[in-house]
């Protein structure tokens, strides 16, 4: 049975050529990248592409494939990134040690809420989702044990760290932040393939359809979600060692739930490229048009034509870019 | 011994009795007809047998286990399966994807299940159109889908919803020569309700009928159609009284 898992996981053969052949330019590109470019923004922009694949990868399993309108993606990385920062500032914890138990603290939350807001549905869901992160915002940012409003900093050792992940250069972390979302990408190539994969499709269509399949529709999301809370927690993990620093405002924040789902919707939700393909646009976007028209002095500009983005794309296909490949393709 | 029991049924809806003290027996193998007139509560008690509704009263029995209050996932796992009026899974999904989440109801690897799934497409004429997406397909198709979908999570009494509505009569003939066909591969028990009555007389063994909520009557098809009561409730008093002058 393992065996025959870690098949499905590595086999992209049901795919069309051209799919594969991107795939594989995806991961030369991203494999070639630290050496092609000169600059420390260009590969922080590229760092944060790769950690929004990894959250978009994740979203897309209760977003995409099970349609449900989570809008909680950042707890569940602030839930982690908090666990790990806290471990390793109060009791000098290893990163190793403590991104476990980081993940795991996220998926006990994931779990823990999504067995009572599952039982709501459509948009009272998302708006609960919506209210549940609003709350742990406020709580964290008046919490004083976790650092409160100021955040946490993570003490720097005085070499380079393994075990601490602290590097002198952001080679190490592009590399290790590219070994998560191939995990990711991996794990999603057998998920669309596993018997999970299809009853949470089949839940996306019709809930009645489905239990009538046999599929406990409850537990499916439930185990969905927690699938979701696991990728978020290895991002957070990751947010917290790259950044040395969190606070409620960059990992427990509203807006990052939104990005994240608006990236993934636009790329095409609910399919395997489409949330890598959603943040190779916004996240490029986002940075280096925000950076630019800042230099100048016209601050706002660029979530407007963000904005505008998202009402073009899901007016014209609500099934983002991938949709619009996918419907030439059927066409050709 | 019975394979499905409904004991003493009721379920009221805000102070209207949909049924009410329904019971009937369904033995292993039989194709039983369920039939009665618009809002007679047909649609009641088909969703509580399956768990769509809790009944206020009364008991379900399947197999000799007490199945009341059980949710759709659990009466189709113990073996009842059911069809939809209209069977809508997803449009990204293709026929043989359709089926297949049908075969992971209890099978969990994925090549048992396509090969499962297959079997049944065979069974139902389908092959052809195993990888067609179910929106491209025509009605009478898309019921067949519906069926195979069904039949794919191995029940033992199958529940069919209007399985011929929206069907032209040469489709619909077409149908009931299906459901025999499966009804003897399968080894099936059959359960439906039908407003078309060419589909419901030639192929049930036994029909019931309902009409305003009750059971008014139960036996073999032409029983059934010279029953007075079932006329009247079909087509009203004065046809009735016309008839006898």
């Amino acid at each position: 049975m393992p065996i025959k898992t870690l098949k499905d996981a590595l086999s992209f053969r049901d795919l069309p050529v051209w799919e594969r052949i991107g795939f594989i330019l995806f991961i030369i590109f991203c494999l070639i990248f630290p050496w092609i470019t000169k600059g420390g923004f260009a590969q922080a922009v590229m760092i944060q592409f790769l950690i929004f694949c990894l959250y978009g990868l994740g979203w897309n399993l209760i977003g995409g494939y099970g349609g449900q309108v989570a809008l909680g993606q950042a707890k569940n990385v602030g839930m982690s990134a908090y666990t790990v920062a806290l471990l390793m500032v109060r009791w000098d914890i290893p990163f190793w040690v403590s991104t476990p138990m980081g993940v795991i603290v996220a998926t006990v939350e994931s779990f823990i809420l999504g067995s009572f807001l599952f039982r709501l549905r459509g948009h009272y869901f998302a708006i609960a989702t919506i209210a549940v992160s609003l709350v742990w915002q406020q709580l964290f940012i008046n919490w004083n044990f976790v650092g409160g409003a100021r955040g946490i900093e993570l003490p720097l050792k005085e070499t380079p760290n393994f075990l601490y992940m602290q590097f002198s250069s952001p080679i190490y972390y592009h590399y290790f932040a590219f070994l998560l979302v191939m995990g990711a990408i991996f794990y999603m190539n057998w998920f669309r393939k596993s018997r999970l994969g299809y009853q949470l499709r089949a839940i996306t269509s019709s809930e009645d359809v489905s239990e009538s399949l046999g599929i406990n529709a409850h537990w499916v999301k439930v185990k969905a979600y927690c699938i979701t809370g696991v990728f978020a927690g290895m991002g957070g993990a990751f947010y917290t060692v790259y950044y040395s620093y969190i606070d409620p405002f960059s990992v427990m924040h509203l807006e990052l739930s939104i990005m994240i789902a608006l990236m993934t919707m636009i790329g095409g939700a609910g399919s395997m490229w489409g949330p890598i393909i959603g943040a190779m646009i916004l996240i490029p976007l986002d940075r280096y048009l925000g950076a630019w028209l800042g230099g100048r002095g016209i601050i706002g500009v660029d979530f407007m034509i963000y904005a505008m983005m998202v009402m073009i794309i899901s007016a014209y296909e609500p099934k983002g870019i991938w949709g619009i490949i996918e419907k030439a393709r059927r066409k050709s | 011994m019975a394979l499905l029991e409904v004991i003493d049924l009721t379920k009221d809806f805000g102070g209207v009795a949909a049924n009410s003290h329904i019971s009937l027996e369904i033995g292993k193998g039989k194709i039983i007809g369920l039939i009665g007139p618009n809002g007679a509560g047909k649609t009641t008690l088909f969703n509580c047998i399956v768990g769509y509704h809790r009944p206020d009263q009364g008991t379900i029995r399947f197999k000799d286990k007490n199945i009341t209050g059980f949710k759709p996932f659990q009466t189709n796992r113990e073996g009842i399966g059911r069809t939809f009026q209209i069977m809508s899974i997803s449009g990204d999904l293709t026929v043989l994807e359709n089926v297949m989440i049908g075969s992971f109801c209890k099978e969990s690897d994925r090549q048992i299940a396509k090969k499962e799934a297959f079997e049944i497409l065979n069974l139902l004429e389908l092959e052809e159109d195993s990888e067609a997406y179910l929106t491209e397909l025509p009605v009478a198709t898309q019921k067949r889908v519906g069926l195979a979908m069904a039949l794919a999570t191995k029940p033992e009494l199958l529940m069919l919803d209007e399985v011929a509505s929206g069907l032209n009569p040469k489709e619909t003939e077409e149908m009931v020569a299906l459901l025999k066909k499966i009804h003897k591969a399968k080894d099936l028990t059959l359960f439906l309700t039908e407003h078309v009555m060419e589909v419901v007389m030639p192929i049930s063994q036994r029909i019931v009928v309902l009409d305003g909520g009750q059971k008014i009557a139960e036996g073999i098809p032409q029983d059934i159609a010279n029953n007075e009561r079932v006329i009247k409730a079909y087509l009203g008093d004065k046809y009735v009284k016309g008839r006898k002058n």
